[in-house]
């Protein structure tokens, strides 16, 4: 199958794109935080999920190990003073870098490549859409632990207030939006 | 190719902004966007699908992209909405866009296969953007951290 000839690739490439990114990673203006942790750390942050490209992109573990990895990774990262939006970039830049070395190896002869192509694209966008949904959950968390912040919204009496208010706004436009009628009193015409 | 793909879209805007805004208010994982306006909330989307061409060819690492996902991050903070929702929101838009594509069946051939990689292409990088300066705003607006 060439998607898993296509991932095949990705992990037998491993070394030579984790250091890739890991330049990126160290040169990018939204990656700053990055600059302070261990070269080596993150060689090895980057080659976990390029090395194991398969095993990540797999139907399974995208119900259960990549919610808990990512949710865990949320949390350390803000442990580790590396904020949401710099992790979020960070996991961005290694998808982009996948992403253009997947698809550098199209074969435009064949249209059952360019759909295998697709297919692993795919996966590869759903991989990381959940790996950035779960990290920032686990951020979610640490906020609540540590500031003691939570959105208002998923607070159920604060999510019903927001429901009355937007019935009522409702009740008022559609009040407002009533034509005023017309009223015949002694040859005048008078609006009401 | 890409261009007919991109223009499809437009053109099929109201419909599409419609029923995306019944997918999130209705969606379990976007429970929030039950208190938004519902026509205000039609309106941001066709903002977006109306003009998709404009939006997917700007430069997103800054001009416009970056300013409306800015204050938008920012926007939805102070209207109390979950940070996951907001991505969530955001990733299923861009599955949206891509499900109308396949959807009208525009992909049979190499030629448009290989524009269906390059409208992916821009259709990551726009939505990567997009996420990254809602967080970006959403973090900034919180104001307990320093960023």
């Amino acid at each position: 199958m060439l998607t898993k000839r296509i991932t095949a690739m990705v992990e037998s490439n491993a070394t030579e794109l984790s250091k890739d990114i890991q330049r990126k990673l160290l040169s990018h203006p939204t990656t700053k935080s990055y600059r302070k942790v261990d070269e080596e750390t993150l060689f090895r942050w980057i080659y976990d999920v390029s090395s194991r490209f398969s095993y990540w992109l797999s139907e399974d573990n995208e119900k259960g190990e990549v919610k808990e990895h990512y949710r865990n990774l949320g949390k350390e990262r803000f442990k580790q003073n590396i904020w949401l939006p710099e992790v979020i970039s960070a996991l961005y830049l290694v998808k982009r870098r996948l992403w253009e070395f997947i698809v550098a190896e199209r074969e435009v002869d064949s249209s059952l490549d360019l759909n295998q192509i697709l297919e692993t694209s795919f996966m590869l966008v759903r991989f990381f859409d959940h790996a950035v949904f779960y990290v920032t959950q686990g951020c979610e968390e640490i906020l609540k632990e540590k500031f003691g912040y939570e959105a208002p919204l998923k607070n159920p009496e604060r999510f019903a207030e927001a429901m009355a208010e937007k019935a009522k706004r409702a009740e008022e436009m559609e009040e407002e939006a009533r034509l005023p009628t017309l009223c015949f009193t002694k040859g005048m015409i008078r609006l009401e | 190719m890409i261009e007919k793909m991109i223009e499809m879209i437009e053109k099929n805007a109201d419909k599409m902004a419609e029923d995306l805004k019944e997918r999130l208010i209705t969606d379990g994982t976007t429970p929030s966007f039950k208190v938004l306006d519902e026509r205000d909330l039609y309106n941001d989307i066709h903002g977006i699908y109306s003009h998709l061409g404009y939006w997917l060819l700007k430069d997103p690492q800054r001009g416009p992209v970056q300013i409306y996902y800015t204050e938008m991050g920012k926007k939805r903070r102070m209207e109390g909405f979950p940070l996951p929702e907001l991505i969530q929101a955001l990733i299923v838009t861009k599955k949206h866009i891509w499900d109308t594509v396949a959807e009208k069946g525009i992909m049979g051939s190499a030629v448009s296969l290989n524009s269906a990689i390059d409208l992916i292409t821009f259709l990551n990088r726009f939505f990567d953007f997009a996420i990254y300066y809602t967080v970006y705003g959403y973090y900034k607006s919180l104001g307990v951290l320093e960023f």
